[in-house]
C-alpha cells in the first residue's frame, strides 16, 4: 500500500488533464441515471462488497479494510488522505489531474458555503483576510457557472466573497442568475465592498435580476470618510461605497452593512452607528463583527489587535442606538463571555461548524452550545478575558 | 504590501472646509444648539461657533470630527453629505404628502358634565339639535376618504359622543364597508368621559377594535373639581370606566388626557401618582388651554407661562427620578420632541408642525356638517369667531375644503422657516407653527413671537431637553427609552 | 455699547427712554433690526442714524432699574453679535441650502455626482 505524501493524491485511470467538478456520493443504491455524473465515496475501512458500479469517478478516503487497488479495475479513481475525512453526501470537488490535486469547492453538510469569485480587488484592506491578487482568475466565473448546477437545490445559504466580486460585472450578474434559476431555496449573500454600485446603472442591472432572496453585505468602518478610506486603503471609497448603498436602495435591492471591530474602528463605534440610524436606517441588517487573524490582520496586528473586552462599551452603545432605532442588529465571531450580557441577544454562532474550536477553558462553560466558539486563527490570541460562565439562571441560559 | 498611515488621508483636511447649511440658538449662557435641515444637532461654545463659522475650526478637534459626521461641515475628501442630507429632508417631510389621517367627528353636542373649561357642550339637551345626522356622517365621511393618507383615523368627540351612540356605531360600520375597497390602516378612537359606559358599547368596541380615550385630570378632589357632573362623581366613574375598559377590550385599550387649569398647576406629583397608580405608561402634561379665557379676557399672559413651566419641570424632574428608580414611565410631550430630534419622522402631533397641522394633519367635521382645521378651530368658533371655518360638508368638495383660503392663508403665513424669529431658531426642526393660538391670543396668524406663549413655552421645554441629552447618561438612557420609531 | 437714559424724555409721557449706540461699520441695518425684534416683548425701539453710529432708542412704559437695563445691554449686544454671525452663514450657505431642497423635492432626489 503506497504511503500517501502531503504534497501529492494518488490518481489511477483518469484520463485527460483538464479539472473538472464533480458531486459526491456515498448512497451505494443510488439510481444508475445518477451515477454517470457522480463520484462514489468510500471512507475507511473499505469494503469491496460495498462497492457499487457505473460511477464517474471512485473515492477513497483513508486507510483500512480492502485495498482500493483490489477493486477499482480501470475506473477513474482518487485515493485521498483521512484530512478528507470530512467528505460526504452532495459535497463538490474539482479533481485536476494534471496537478493531482483535489479541492473540496462545496460542503452540503455546512450551514453555508463561500465561494471565491476573484482575488482582485479595488481596496486594500488593513485586516483582509484574503489579500488580494492582480493575476487574471477570470476562469472562476466559467468554474462557478459549472459549480452551481451541481449544488443541492436544499442548500439554505450560498456566499459570494473575493476579493471584491462585482469587479466581474457581467460575470457576477450571470452567476447571481444562475443561482436564482437553478437555486430557488438557496439565500445568497454577496460580499462586496459596493464601490462599483456608485455606477447607478450597474445597481439597477444587479436589482433587476429579481433574485428570491439576496443580500448585498458592505463594510462600512467609520462614519468619517477620512478614517474608512484608510482603514481600506483606498481614496474616496467611502463615498463610492455610500453612493453605492444608496443606489441599491433606490434599486430596492436589499443591504447589510458590516463592521469589523478593531483598534481603528472600536473608538468611534457609538458615533457610526449614530450616523447609519440617521443616514442609512433602510438597510436590512448591521452586522459587527470580530476580527479574523489571517491575511493582512497578522502584518498589522500591532495597528489592529484589541482584546474585544476593552470595547465592550463601545459595542454595547453601538448595538443599544441601533436597536433602538429598530434596526436588525448581529454580533458575530465573538465569544459570549467576553461580551456584556445585554449583548447575548444579538450574538450568532457564525463560525461555520467545521471551523468551531474552543479552549480549555470553555469545557465547563453552560453556555458552550451557544456560543460560536473561535476561528481556528483566532486561537493564536484569544481575549485575555475568556471565562467559562456558571449556570445561569433559565431566563438567560437559553 | 504598503499601507499608507492614516496622516495620508487626512491630509486633504487641510484644505479646508465649507459650511453646510445651519441654525444656531443660544442653549444656555455658555452653549450654542447648531441644528441642519435634518434635524440634527450639535452643541458649541461661543468661541468654537466662532471658529467654526470663520473657517479656522482644525481639523484634528473632535469638534470638528463631530460636525462633519452630522453634516454641519463639508470638505474635500467627501461630498456624499449632501446626497444624505437631501435624503434626509426628503424623509422628514415625507408625511406631508400623505396628508390628512386623523378625521374628528363631532356626533353630538350634548353632555351630561358641566366642565368650566369646555367651550362646547349644551348640557341636559334630549332633542337632537345637537346631533350629527346619517346624512352628515355619510357626507364627512366620504370626505375622509378623499384623503390620501394610507392611516386614517377617525375619533369620535362631542359633548360626550357616546349619547350618540347610535350614530357612532354607523360610522364604523359604514367606514369598515368603504374600506373593504379603499384598504387603508383604519383605527378607530372614542373621547369619552366613560360616565355611561355600558355592556353594549363596549362589546362593539371589542368586536370592531376601536380604541377609548378618556379624561382622567388628576386625583378625586382635583378631577371633581375641574369636572362637575350631577352627582360630582366624574372620578369614581371615570376610574370604574377604566377598569370596565380594560377588562373588556384589553389593557392598553384605554387611554387618559389630562386638561390642565390653575388648580392643577400645583399638583404635577399628584396628578402624576394618579397615572402611575393606575398603571399607565405615560401622561401627557398639557399646556394651558387659552380658548375661553383668552378671547374672553385678552388675557393669556407670560406669567401664566412661567408658572406653567415651572409644572411642567416639576413633572417632568418628578418623572426622571420614578424612572431612576426602575418605573417605565414616559412624559408624551417630551416623547414628541424627543422622537424630532432623534428620529428623521415628523411625529403625527398636530399642534407642533410646521407647516402647520391645520387641515394637513387634522380635520373636524361638527354635528351640523361645518369642517374646521382642528380641534382649536371649532372652538373658537363656539366662541363665536369662524376664521377657521373651512366649510360644510353638504356644500363642499374636498378640493374646495383643502385649498380654501381660510386653510392655505395660514398655512403659507404661518410657515416656520419664513416668520421672523423662527426662522434663525435652531429649535425650528422640533418645533411648529400653531396659526389657530397665535390668531386666538395674539390677532395673527404668525403671532409675535417674542411675547409668545408658544414660543416662550417650546423653547423653553427643547432647551431643557436638548440639556438633559447633553447631561448624564442615565437620565439621557432614560430620555432616549422615550423615542417613538 | 453703554446705555443711557435719556434725561429729556418728559417725565409724564410714561415712556422711560435709554439710548444704546451701535456702530453701522461694524453691524448691518439687517442685524440691528433682527435682534431688535427679538426683545421687542420687553420693550420697544426706535432707531437714528447720524453716519457713524446708529442710536438705538430702548422704550419702556416705566422707569427700569440699572440692574435691568444693564442685563438687556448684555442680552442685546450678544444677540446683534449673533444676528451678525447668522448674516454671515446665510451668505455662505444659502445656495447649499437651496440645492438640498431641489434634490429633496426632486424625482431623482440625488445629484449627478460632478455637480457640487
Amino acid at each position: 500500500m503506497l504511503t500517501l505524501g502531503a504534497g501529492s493524491l494518488d490518481f489511477r485511470n483518469i484520463n485527460g488533464d483538464d479539472s473538472f467538478l464533480v458531486r459526491v456520493s456515498v448512497n451505494r443504491a443510488l439510481p444508475r441515471p445518477l451515477r454517470t455524473d457522480r463520484a462514489f465515496l468510500s471512507h475507511a475501512p473499505h469494503h469491496a462488497a460495498a462497492i457499487p458500479d457505473g460511477f464517474q469517478l471512485y473515492i477513497f478516503v483513508g486507510e483500512g479494510g480492502t485495498d482500493p487497488s483490489e477493486v477499482i479495475g480501470s475506473n477513474p479513481t482518487v485515493i485521498l488522505p483521512s484530512s478528507f475525512d470530512y467528505l460526504g453526501e452532495a459535497d463538490i470537488l474539482r479533481i485536476s489531474p494534471h496537478r493531482r490535486t483535489v479541492r473540496t469547492l462545496y460542503r452540503n453538510s455546512a450551514r453555508f458555503n463561500t465561494v471565491l469569485l476573484t482575488e482582485q480587488c479595488n481596496s486594500y484592506c488593513l485586516m483582509c483576510s484574503q489579500p488580494p491578487k492582480t493575476t487574471d482568475d477570470s476562469w472562476i466565473v466559467d468554474e462557478t457557472l459549472r459549480l452551481i448546477p451541481l449544488i443541492d437545490p436544499s442548500a439554505a445559504e450560498l456566499c459570494f466573497s473575493g476579493g471584491e466580486p462585482t469587479l466581474l460585472g457581467s460575470g457576477l450578474i450571470r452567476i447571481l442568475k444562475s443561482t436564482n434559476a437553478l437555486l430557488p431555496n438557496t439565500s445568497v449573500h454577496v460580499l462586496s465592498n459596493g464601490r462599483r454600485f456608485s455606477d447607478l446603472e450597474f445597481a439597477v442591472e444587479y436589482a433587476s435580476i429579481g433574485h428570491h432572496d439576496i443580500m448585498v453585505g458592505i463594510p462600512l468602518y467609520s462614519d468619517l470618510s477620512t478614517h474608512h478610506d484608510y482603514v481600506v486603503q483606498a481614496d474616496g471609497a467611502f463615498d463610492e461605497t455610500i453612493r453605492g448603498i444608496l443606489n441599491l436602495k433606490r434599486a430596492k435591492a436589499r443591504v447589510e452593512l458590516r463592521v469589523v471591530i478593531h483598534k481603528q474602528t472600536y473608538a468611534r463605534l457609538p458615533q457610526l452607528a449614530e450616523f447609519i440610524a440617521r443616514n442609512l436606517l433602510f438597510v436590512d441588517h448591521v452586522a459587527l463583527m470580530g476580527l479574523e487573524l489571517t491575511g493582512f490582520t497578522k502584518a498589522n496586528l500591532g495597528q489592529l489587535w484589541i482584546d474585544p473586552y476593552d470595547y465592550q462599551q463601545e459595542l454595547e452603545a453601538a448595538v443599544a442606538h441601533l436597536a433602538r432605532h429598530r434596526m436588525n442588529v448581529s454580533i458575530y465571531n465573538h465569544q459570549l463571555c467576553v461580551l456584556r450580557p445585554s449583548l447575548w441577544e444579538f450574538a450568532r454562532q457564525s463560525i461555520s461548524d467545521w471551523k468551531n474550536e474552543y479552549i480549555p477553558e470553555c469545557q465547563s462553560c453552560s453556555l458552550r452550545t451557544r456560543c460560536g466558539g473561535f476561528f481556528t486563527s483566532g486561537l493564536l490570541k484569544p481575549s485575555e478575558h475568556i471565562h467559562a460562565i456558571a449556570d445561569l439562571p433559565p431566563l438567560l441560559g437559553n | 504590501m504598503r499601507f499608507e498611515p492614516l496622516e495620508r488621508y487626512t491630509k486633504s483636511l487641510e484644505e479646508g472646509y465649507k459650511l453646510l447649511p445651519f441654525l444656531f440658538t443660544a442653549l444656555d449662557d455658555k452653549r450654542y444648539v447648531l441644528t441642519n435641515q435634518a434635524g440634527q444637532y450639535a452643541i458649541l461654545d461661543r468661541p468654537t461657533l466662532d471658529d467654526f463659522v470663520r473657517h479656522h475650526l482644525p481639523a484634528d478637534k473632535s469638534e470638528y470630527s463631530t460636525l462633519k459626521s452630522r453634516h454641519f461641515l463639508l470638505d474635500s475628501d467627501s461630498s456624499v453629505a449632501l446626497d444624505l442630507l437631501a435624503l434626509k429632508v426628503r424623509t422628514k417631510n415625507a408625511l406631508f404628502a400623505d396628508f390628512t389621517a386623523l378625521h374628528l367627528f363631532v356626533v353630538t353636542l350634548r353632555c351630561e358634565h358641566s366642565c368650566p373649561y369646555c367651550q362646547v357642550s349644551r348640557q341636559n339637551d334630549d332633542k337632537p339639535t345637537f346631533d350629527m345626522s346619517k346624512e352628515t356622517a355619510d357626507k364627512a365621511l366620504a370626505l375622509v376618504f378623499k384623503s390620501p393618507s394610507p392611516l386614517i383615523k377617525i375619533e369620535f368627540q362631542g359633548g360626550e359622543p357616546t349619547l350618540n351612540f347610535g350614530l357612532i356605531k354607523y360610522i364604523v360600520e359604514q367606514a369598515e364597508t368603504i374600506n373593504k375597497v379603499e384598504a387603508r390602516d383604519l383605527e378607530f378612537v372614542i373621547a369619552t368621559n366613560l360616565a355611561l359606559i355600558s355592556d353594549e358599547i363596549l362589546d362593539f368596541c371589542r368586536a370592531h377594535n376601536v380604541l377609548i380615550s378618556t379624561s382622567l385630570d388628576g386625583p378625586a378632589d382635583l378631577h371633581n373639581r375641574n369636572r362637575p357632573r350631577p352627582g360630582g362623581d366624574s372620578y369614581q366613574r371615570t376610574i370604574a370606566g377604566i377598569s370596565r375598559v380594560r377588562n373588556a377590550l384589553g389593557r392598553d385599550r384605554v387611554s387618559a388626557i389630562m386638561t390642565t387649569t390653575e388648580a392643577s398647576l400645583g399638583r404635577v406629583k399628584d396628578i402624576i401618582d394618579e397615572y402611575v397608580r393606575l398603571g399607565f405608561g405615560c401622561i401627557f402634561l398639557r399646556p394651558l388651554s387659552p380658548y375661553g379665557f383668552a378671547v374672553k379676557t385678552k388675557s393669556y399672559s407670560a406669567y401664566d407661562v412661567n408658572k406653567w413651566l415651572d409644572f411642567y419641570f416639576q413633572g417632568l424632574d418628578y418623572i426622571i427620578d420614578l424612572n431612576k428608580n426602575g418605573l417605565v414611565f414616559a412624559e408624551s410631550y417630551a416623547s414628541i420632541i424627543l422622537t424630532k430630534i432623534h428620529t428623521p419622522f415628523e411625529s403625527g402631533y398636530i399642534d407642533l408642525r410646521s407647516p402647520a397641522g391645520i387641515g394637513l394633519g387634522a380635520l373636524v367635521y361638527n354635528y351640523d356638517g361645518d369642517v374646521y382645521a382642528s380641534d382649536e378651530s371649532r372652538m373658537l368658533a363656539e366662541m363665536g369667531d369662524k376664521t377657521f371655518r373651512l366649510g360644510n360638508v353638504h356644500t363642499y368638495t374636498w378640493e374646495q375644503l383643502i385649498t380654501s383660503d381660510a386653510l392655505l392663508t395660514p398655512l403659507e403665513e404661518s410657515f416656520a422657516g419664513s416668520v421672523p424669529m423662527c426662522s434663525d431658531c435652531a429649535f425650528q426642526p422640533y418645533c411648529g407653527s400653531d396659526p389657530v393660538f397665535h390668531y386666538a391670543t395674539q390677532g395673527d396668524y404668525i403671532g409675535h413671537k417674542p411675547s409668545s406663549a408658544f414660543c416662550a413655552r417650546n423653547m423653553a421645554i427643547i432647551r431643557r431637553l436638548i440639556g438633559l441629552l447633553e447631561g448624564d447618561e442615565e437620565t439621557r438612557r432614560i430620555l432616549n427609552r422615550w423615542i417613538r420609531i | 455699547m453703554m446705555v443711557t437714559p435719556l434725561e429729556d424724555a418728559a417725565p409724564n409721557d410714561g415712556i422711560s427712554a435709554y439710548e444704546l449706540r451701535v456702530s453701522s461699520e461694524a453691524f448691518s441695518w439687517v442685524s440691528i433690526k433682527k435682534a431688535a425684534y427679538c426683545f421687542s416683548g420687553r420693550c420697544s425701539f426706535d432707531f437714528q442714524s447720524d453716519g457713524k453710529e446708529i442710536i438705538c432708542k430702548l422704550l419702556f412704559p416705566r422707569p427700569q432699574s440699572p440692574k435691568i437695563v444693564a442685563s438687556i445691554e448684555l442680552a442685546f449686544r450678544n444677540e446683534l453679535l449673533d444676528q451678525d454671525l447668522r448674516v454671515r452663514i446665510a451668505e455662505e450657505t444659502t445656495p447649499l441650502r437651496n440645492a438640498v431642497l431641489a434634490f429633496a423635492f426632486s424625482k431623482t432626489g440625488i445629484q449627478d455626482q460632478d455637480e457640487i
